[in-house]
């Protein structure tokens, strides 16, 4: 199992939606990206879209206005 | 100092504070509001919400505070515009509406905690932001809106031309999306 993380910071939407989407498709089985985004939008869509796919999704704020969304490759 | 901090983590776990400020609101709760809100707009202005028009103003004023003179401007050549121009900054519903969203903006993104001065992280990123805003500001003007005042309004007002908006939106949208992941990532 590895963690992958994408720094986010500075992008505005879509930008991370569609960097997470080509990372999940690069990361193997059981790996876990950490996504680092300092833009709410992202906050919403990403997760909606992860969650879709049936993947595992925590969001954590790690400070003002910069959150971590950590998706899980179990599938 | 402690007793601040101690006050500020009672709110910050409150479920009211949670549920209406910190958290954003769904898309059914955002539709909502906003349709009341067009509502009392059109009922205290006269006229459908429009944001974009409203920058097309604050330019000729600046215009005019720097000498110029758009009078024998096409766009502006109407003696509605005129008027309005006349009528000053200050008695603009628009304007008023416009300032209230920036700074009401701000205001919900402070009481969560969630403002941040964000940094440009490459070059690419202000010609994408250049080039983008020249477009949508260019667009909405020889369009007569923008997705709040032609799509918004326009569906609002029964009028096929928001419809029409729609259409030509979302296939410019999805165009806009192709050209951004091929060159903007």
């Amino acid at each position: 199992m590895n963690e992958h993380v994408l720094d986010c910071f500075g992008e505005a939407c879509p930008v991370p939606l569609v960097k997470a989407q080509n990372k999940m498709k690069e990361i193997e089985l059981d790996d876990i990206l950490v996504l680092q985004i300092d833009h709410s939008c992202a906050m919403k869509n990403i997760p909606e879209w992860a969650r879709k796919e049936g993947y595992n999704v925590e969001v954590e704020e790690i400070d003002d206005g910069e959150w971590e969304i950590i998706i899980e490759k179990n599938k | 100092m402690a007793k601040e901090s101690k006050f500020f983590n009672k709110v910050k776990d409150n479920e009211f504070y949670k549920k209406w400020l910190k958290t954003p609101y769904t898309y059914i709760t955002g539709a909502v509001l906003l349709s009341l809100f067009q509502i009392v707009t059109l009922a205290t202005t006269q006229n459908p919400w429009g944001v974009s028009g409203v920058f097309a103003n604050w330019g000729a004023w600046i215009y005019e505070g720097l000498g110029g003179s758009v009078d024998k401007w096409y766009y502006f050549s109407s003696r509605g515009a005129q008027a309005t121009l006349d009528a000053g900054f200050l008695n603009h519903p628009g304007t008023m509406r416009n300032l209230g969203i920036i700074f009401g903006a701000l205001l919900a993104t402070l009481m969560a905690s969630q403002f941040k001065i964000k940094k440009i992280k490459n070059k690419k990123q202000i010609v994408a932001a250049v080039v983008g805003g020249t477009l949508m500001g260019y667009g909405s003007r020889i369009a007569f809106g923008c997705n709040i005042g032609a799509l918004f309004s326009g569906v609002a007002s029964l009028s096929l031309s928001g419809w029409v908006f729609a259409c030509a939106m979302f296939v410019g949208a999805v165009i806009g999306s192709k050209l951004l992941v091929k060159y903007f990532m």
